[in-house]
This record gives structure tokens, C-alpha cells and sequence, in this order.
């Protein structure tokens, strides 16, 4: 456990907001998005996003594809800085009340806490061992004992050990589909992020590879955050505790996740849940 | 009355598949064509098998006639008067380390103990004397030598002689003119006969190599002090050569007993001359060597400048402009790049003569840059020269394959990287140089082909000293005249007569050269094939 961590944890937590009539349980605000605007150059992706994502919950975000879900994701971890010519044009977004996009964050920093797995699965064309132990290497970790101990606890955490302890020298491009995801996940924990951000990360896997990283999802989420995109209207409803839809780079609707799919308050909600558009 | 036609009659719409199509000589359009690009691969396939086929044909008999040439060297007596020669040069070599030795004694005398050099040379008289009856001991040998080098010559030439009347009278029968060709008088030579007066000299060379061991032994106790104690470890370090010359005596005396100009050249030493042979040397009036270390050395120094140039430039520029570079400096830096490449090679000589070469030489003079190994730089036109321009030529290949590499390296990998927390400097040294690995070593290794075929500006700037470099120089030695493989054959192609031995010698370096380039560019295909399959 890294202790950075710990003391991240320990500030004292914003008091819940509750969104309008969520029926799930009270939970502290550990991201705060405000009213954000963001460009891809000239062209606006998102247009006055408002959002709460509560600590320790899975909040999945839905919509039409192109509606902005992975933009937003991305904004989460300064992904997008990447990106040339992108910006934010109005809003902020707090981590636990520490506004991110603020002058003098520290971006490495933040992507440590604020973890991503991606939706297509990308290991390193290193060994199983090495891909896990990256991050953790880049932070000037050497020690054999505590990089052995990691591997192993990550790769159970990812629900991968089983399949993956006799081979770990092994080139994690040699995994299969649904293993390499898991394998990204193990990667993802291994450095202890408070976060963890999924773009579709089931979208390439077939059925039981997907059951398999939904019920990693539920585990996952007794010590982490996860905010997860998804074009699964099943997915979204199995693993997440509030769902946000989103229409046309707009936030449309965010409850939870029961009152998202059994009574939504917008009809284009209603609609695209019920699969009559979209 | 006329009755309408009944309804059924009305032909049905007619089913008009069937076309009658253009033909040009019973071909279709589309065979038309598929014949005209098909010929094309075609008749580039035939053209590359053509050359290959007129390489090798013109090559391969360099290796008969390469033996031919061995073989009057030692008919004629050539070799046999060369195991003497040998031993007259090395004792010139220890003569011309006496010499050295008394130079830096002037220098300690004059430098270190302020005497005139009239009081030096007066100091150094009796070493004088050592030195002088040294270097005459030799005399009656290098006499021998001098005669026997003329006699042997004669018997060549005598041999040389009657194969030219010998093709001469082939050619005419071959035109049908019999009686002609029977006229042209040809005697064998013979070898046993002409070889006599230098078989002759056997007992008189025993006998002054008696006189000379004894010289020498005498030479060795007698040896003065050195004339400076500075000087006494180079004094003992020469006694320690003079005995080794004495301990070579035993094996030049059995050479010359076991000599026998009737023992057969065996066909690999035509192969193992041409490939291991120290000395290539052509039109020289004693013997002629097609030896092809000395250029394949040059080709090899050359490229190493050149690489250990273009890598770090070539590379690093990739690096920097696939990953670090804003839109807009890529579009500025790659087009200055690749227009390296527009200059004629021919243009990079001249600038390589005329500025290079000549600012090299000058940096090499100033004085606090006299560390430098090789420094100050005799010749202008050296490997060092020729190389750095040859670094220019490699950096657009280098850098273009492996901006390519890096290019293919898939984005996913970076954005895995940085979403772990890695700065810049990190995933670039830690995943994309990594991943583009393989192919940017095959980007090098086609670089190095593209240099080593590069023929101009060795030619104008690598000084073409057929010899190779002094390696007790260390690093010095690059900045020693070389000659290369290209360069040989663009100089000397033209000036050799067809189908001669030299001519033929100069194909095989051809050959050697299309082999090295057709080695280096499958490597690098494999590397790169290698690669595809790790990431695809
Ligand atoms: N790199 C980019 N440059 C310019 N515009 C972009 C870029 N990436 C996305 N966009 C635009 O931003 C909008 C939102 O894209 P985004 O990828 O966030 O959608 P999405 O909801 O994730 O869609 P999907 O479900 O298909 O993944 C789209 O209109 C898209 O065209
Ligand atoms: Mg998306």
C-alpha cells in the first residue's frame, strides 16, 4: 500500500450530495465534475457536463456512440493532453475537492491515483512479469521481493493468477483476448490508483471473458472508484450503482442505476434504454 | 383480310449477355494487359538474372588464372627469391629502429642536457660506428638478393613472352591461317635450365648466412650502453628484436632447401591468396597481388565512421521528430532530412575535398585538441573524411526507417504508458524505442548498405592508399588514407584489359560486394518480418 495513498484517503471526504431521487446508498462525492465544457479544437465535444461520481461505487456512463462518454473519461485523467489542440473551455473537475486541471498538478501524479484500462486490451510486448511491474519500476521500484509480491497480489486481484502463475516470463501478447483485458486490469492495480477508469473495456470479449471482468468489477469496487463506459445496456445495469446518460456531448440524465433503467425521468432516456434508439 | 398476329408471337426481350469483344491478336483487352505488366516483371527478372549470370561467369575464372599467376611466381623463381628478400627487409626494419633510437637520443641530449649538437654527435660517435657496421652486415645478402632478382625477372618475362606468342599462334589458327601460325616460334621455357643459376646460389647463401650469424652475435654482445639511461629499455627492447630475427634463420633456410618449383599451387591457395592476402598490387614489374584485405579493411573503417555518425543522428532525429516534435516542426524537419539525399554523392565529394578535408585538417593542428588520437591529421583525405560524408548519405535512410518503425509502433502502447504514470522521457526509452526496436536496427543495417555501395565520395575523399592503415596508431589509424571496394573497381575498371587476370579480379570484388549488400538487406528483411509477427 502506498502511503501517498492512504493520506489522499484519509482528507476529510465532501458531504454527499445525493443526485435528485436516488434510491441507492448515501455516498461521499469523490469527483466533482462541474459545468464542464470541452474542445477538440474548434469542434465543442461537451457541452456543460454537471456530475458527481461517488467514492467506492461503479458509476457507468451510456450513450449514443459519439455522445462524448469516452471524452469525458479521458478528462478524468488528463488523457486528452495528449491530444494537440485540446482544451477545456468552461468547468472544472475536483478529486476529492483538488481541482485537476489547475496550474501546478502534477500530471504524473494524477494518472497514478486515476488508473485507465482500455477498451482495446494493449499489454506491452514485454513479459506478463514486466507488464505488471512497469509502473511500479517507473517509480524507482527495484526490489525483487516487493515486485514479486505485487505481481502476484495484482494478478490475483485481476482474478489472472491461476491461469497465469507458471508462465509469467512469458510474453503477455501470447494471452488470450479476455486475458490480456484482465492482465491490463492487473497492470492498472499494481500501482495502487484510488480510481479506475474502463472505456468499453468488454467490447472485445466474448461472453464468458465478460462475466469473468464484471464479477472482477464488483470485487474491485470494495477498493476502488470505478467509472466505466459502456455500450452494454445489461453490463450497465448488472455492475454499476449509478449510470449517467448522455446525448450529443449533454448530459441527459444521472441517477442511479436502478432508477436510469426501470423509471427515467427523461424520455430520451426511456427511449435509449429501452433499445428504441440510439 | 389481314388477321392481327397473335399476342404470343411478340418476341420475348432478347437475354443480350453475349458481346462480341475488341481483340487485338486473338488477345482480349484484359489479356492485353495482364501480358503488358506481366512482361514487364518479366523482363526484370531476366535482367537481374543476366547480371548475376555475367558477374559470375566474368568472376569465376579469376580464381584459375589467380592460380596460373601463383604458379609463375614460383616457376620463375619469384617466390624462392622472395623467402630472401623477406629476410634482407626485416633486418632494414631493425636498421631503421637504430636510426629512430639515435633520433630521440639527439633529442634528450640536446633537450634535456643542453649540450650543442656537435657535443651530441660527438657522444654519439661510437654508436655511430655499431650502427653503421650493423647495417652493412647485410650487404653481401642484399647483393645476392639484387642478382637474383634479375635473373628471376628475365625468366618471367621469358615466360610471359611465349604465352603472348602462344595465343598469338591460336589466334591464327584459328582465322585458318596455318602456315602464319606456324611461323611464330615458340620454345618452352625451360624452367629447370633457367632456374640453375639461382638453384646455384644454394651453398654461397649458406655461407653468408653463417657469416651473418656470426655478425650478429658478435653485433648483440658488442651493443654499446645506450647513450642516455632514458634510452637503455630501448636499447634492451632492440636485442630482444635482433635475437628474434637471429631465431628466424633456421625456418628461412629450410624453406629455401625444401623449395621446389615443380610443386603445384593447389586451387584454394588461389582462393584463401585473394581472400586473406594482405597486399593488393597490380602492374608491378616483380609480382602482382590481388589481395583483398586492404579494401575490404577501408570499406569496413569507412563504414564504421560513417554509422557511428549516422546512428545516433539518424535515430535520435526519428525519435525526436515521431515523438517529441509538434506538427509543425515535423513538417519542417523531415523534408530538410530527406533533401540530404537530392545532393549528388558527386557533390558531396567536392565539398568533402575542398571543405571537409580541409577543415579537418586544420582543427587537427590546433593545439589544445592534440589529445585527440590521430591529431594532427597528415592527410587530408582519409577514412575520417570520407566516412563523415558518407554519415550524411546514411542519415535520410536511417532516418526515414526508423520514423517508419516508430510510426508503426501502435499508439496503445504510449497511452498504456502515460495512464501508468510515465512521463515522456520514460515511455520513449522504456515502450516505443523498445517496440520499434527491430526495425530500427534493420533502418541501420540498410543504412550500411546504402554505405557501403556508395562509391563517389570514397573515391574522391578516402585518399585511395591501397594499403592497410597502421593499427598500432589505435584510433589514429582513421584518420589514415584507405581505399575501398567500390572505389577500386570505378578506378581501375577502365583502365584494364578485358578478360585479364586483374580485370577479373576486379569482378570478384564486385561479386564480394553484391554478396555483403544481398546479406545485409536480408538480415534486415528478417529483423523487420520478425518484428510484424511480435506486435501483429
Ligand atoms: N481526437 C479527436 N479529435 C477531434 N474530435 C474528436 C476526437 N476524439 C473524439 N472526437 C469527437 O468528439 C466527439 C465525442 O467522441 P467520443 O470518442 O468521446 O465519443 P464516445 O461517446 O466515446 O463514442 P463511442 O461510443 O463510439 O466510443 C465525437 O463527435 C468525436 O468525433
Ligand atoms: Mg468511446
Amino acid at each position: 500500500m502506498d502511503s501517498p495513498t492512504k493520506s489522499l484517503r484519509s482528507v476529510s471526504h465532501h458531504p454527499a450530495s445525493p443526485d435528485g431521487k436516488s434510491t441507492a446508498a448515501v455516498a461521499p462525492t469523490l469527483i466533482d465534475i462541474e459545468n464542464l465544457d470541452f474542445h477538440y479544437g474548434a469542434t465543442q465535444a461537451l457541452h456543460g457536463i454537471s456530475l458527481k461520481v461517488p467514492d467506492r461505487q461503479v458509476t457507468a456512463f451510456i450513450g449514443p456512440s459519439g455522445c462524448g462518454k469516452s471524452t469525458l473519461l479521458r478528462c478524468l485523467n488528463r488523457m486528452n493532453d495528449l491530444i494537440d489542440g485540446t482544451r477545456i473551455g468552461a468547468g472544472s473537475i475536483k478529486i476529492r475537492g483538488v481541482d485537476i486541471y489547475q496550474r501546478d498538478v502534477d500530471v504524473i501524479e494524477l494518472r497514478k491515483r486515476v488508473g485507465m484500462v482500455f477498451q482495446k486490451s494493449n499489454p506491452f510486448p514485454k513479459s506478463i512479469y514486466e507488464n505488471i511491474t512497469y509502473g511500479l519500476r517507473l517509480q524507482g521500484v527495484k526490489d525483487k521481493g516487493r515486485l514479486d509480491e505485487v505481481v502476484e497480489k495484482s494478478l490475483r486481484g485481476a482474478a489472472l493468477w491461476d491461469e497465469v502463475k507458471d508462465r509469467l516470463h512469458a510474453s503477455g501478447l501470447g494471452l488470450s483476448g479476455g486475458q490480456q483485458q484482465r492482465l491490463c486490469i492487473a497492470r492498472t492495480i499494481a500501482v495502487e490508483p484510488e480510481i479506475i477508469l474502463m472505456d468499453e473495456p468488454c467490447s472485445a470479449l466474448d461472453p464468458i471473458a465478460t462475466a469473468k471482468v464484471e464479477e472482477l468489477i464488483h470485487e474491485l469496487k470494495l477498493k476502488y472508484t470505478i467509472v466505466i463506459v459502456t455500450h452494454n445496456m445489461q453490463q450497465a445495469a448488472r455492475c454499476s450503482d449509478k449510470t449517467a446518460f448522455f446525448y450529443l456531448g449533454k448530459l441527459v440524465e444521472f441517477a442511479a442505476t436502478r432508477t436510469i433503467f426501470m423509471n427515467p425521468e427523461n424520455p430520451q432516456t426511456e427511449a435509449y434504454v429501452s433499445g428504441r434508439f440510439g | 383480310m389481314t388477321t392481327e398476329p397473335p399476342a404470343a408471337a411478340v418476341p420475348p426481350p432478347s437475354f443480350a449477355i453475349v458481346k462480341r469483344r475488341l481483340s487485338f491478336f486473338g488477345l482480349t483487352l484484359d489479356e492485353c494487359i495482364q501480358v503488358f505488366f506481366g512482361g514487364n516483371a518479366f523482363v526484370a527478372v531476366v535482367v537481374l538474372a543476366l547480371i548475376t549470370y555475367f558477374l559470375f561467369r566474368e568472376g569465376s575464372q579469376f580464381f584459375g588464372q589467380n592460380r596460373q599467376n601463383l604458379t609463375v611466381y614460383r616457376q620463375a623463381g619469384l617466390e624462392y627469391v622472395d623467402f630472401m628478400r623477406r629476410q634482407e627487409q626485416a633486418h632494414t626494419a631493425l636498421t631503421r629502429g637504430l636510426f629512430e633510437l639515435r633520433m630521440r637520443a639527439v633529442v634528450d641530449l640536446t633537450e634535456r642536457q643542453k649540450l650543442s649538437l656537435a657535443d651530441a654527435n660527438q657522444r654519439l660517435a661510437g654508436f655511430d660506428d655499431y650502427a653503421g657496421r650493423f647495417d652493412d652486415a647485410i650487404g653481401p645478402l642484399r647483393g645476392m638478393v639484387a642478382d637474383l632478382t634479375e635473373v628471376a625477372t628475365a625468366i618471367k618475362t621469358k615466360f610471359t613472352i611465349n604465352e603472348d606468342k602462344m595465343e598469338e599462334r591460336q589466334q591464327l589458327l584459328e582465322a585458318g591461317r596455318v602456315a602464319e601460325s606456324e611461323a611464330v616460334k615458340v620454345e618452352a621455357v625451360d624452367f629447370e635450365r633457367e632456374l640453375a643459376p639461382i638453384l646455384g646460389t644454394k651453398e654461397a647463401y649458406l655461407e653468408i648466412n653463417r657469416a651473418l650469424k656470426a655478425e650478429f652475435a658478435t653485433l648483440l654482445q658488442r651493443m654499446p650502453p645506450a647513450p642516455t639511461p632514458a634510452l637503455q629499455v630501448e636499447v634492451e627492447r632492440f636485442k630482444v628484436k635482433v635475437q628474434a630475427y637471429l631465431d628466424t634463420f633456421p625456418s628461412i633456410e629450410a624453406n629455401l632447401a625444401a623449395w621446389d618449383y615443380r610443386r603445384p599451387v593447389p586451387l584454394w591457395k588461389a582462393f584463401s591468396a585473394y581472400l586473406f592476402g594482405r597486399q593488393w598490387l597490380t602492374a608491378s614489374f616483380w609480382q602482382d597481388w590481388y589481395g583483398v584485405v586492404p579494401l575490404f579493411v577501408g570499406s569496413l573503417m569507412v563504414s564504421a565512421v560513417a554509422l557511428f555518425l549516422a546512428i545516433p543522428l539518424g535515430v535520435g532525429a526519428a525519435v525526436y521528430v515521431n515523438q517529441i516534435a509538434s506538427a509543425r516542426e515535423q513538417r519542417f524537419i523531415k523534408p530538410c532530412i530527406e533533401f540530404i539525399s537530392a545532393f549528388p554523392s558527386v557533390v558531396l565529394g567536392f565539398f568533402g575535398i575542398a571543405v571537409l578535408g580541409e577543415a579537418l585538417r586544420s582543427m587537427s593542428q590546433v593545439t589544445w585538441l592534440q589529445w585527440l588520437p590521430g591529431f594532427p591529421i597528415a592527410e587530408r583525405l582519409n577514412a575520417l573524411t570520407a566516412g563523415c560524408l558518407l554519415g550524411l548519405i546514411a542519415i535520410p535512410t536511417i532516418f526515414t526507417l526508423a520514423e517508419d518503425a516508430l510510426q508503426n509502433v501502435p499508439r496503445s502502447f504510449k497511452e498504456a504508458s502515460y495512464a501508468l504514470g510515465a512521463t515522456r522521457l520514460q515511455t520513449i526509452t522504456r515502450i516505443v524505442v523498445p517496440a520499434g526496436l527491430s526495425g530500427i536496427i534493420s533502418a541501420v543495417l540498410l543504412g550500411l548498405g546504402r554505405v557501403i555501395g556508395e562509391t563517389m565520395v570514397v573515391l574522391l575523399c578516402a585518399g585511395n592508399r591501397i594499403a592497410i592503415p597502421d593499427f598500432t596508431e589505435g584510433l589514429g589509424a582513421f584518420v589514415q588514407p584507405v581505399h575501398t571496394m567500390t572505389g577500386i573497381v570505378a578506378q581501375e575498371m577502365g583502365e584494364v584489359v578485358r578478360g585479364g587476370i586483374h580485370y577479373r579480379a576486379l569482378f570478384v570484388v564486385g561479386i564480394f560486394l553484391f554478396f555483403l549488400s544481398l546479406g545485409i538487406n536480408f538480415l534486415a528483411q528478417k529483423i523487420v518480418r520478425r518484428y510484424r509477427i511480435s506486435v501483429g
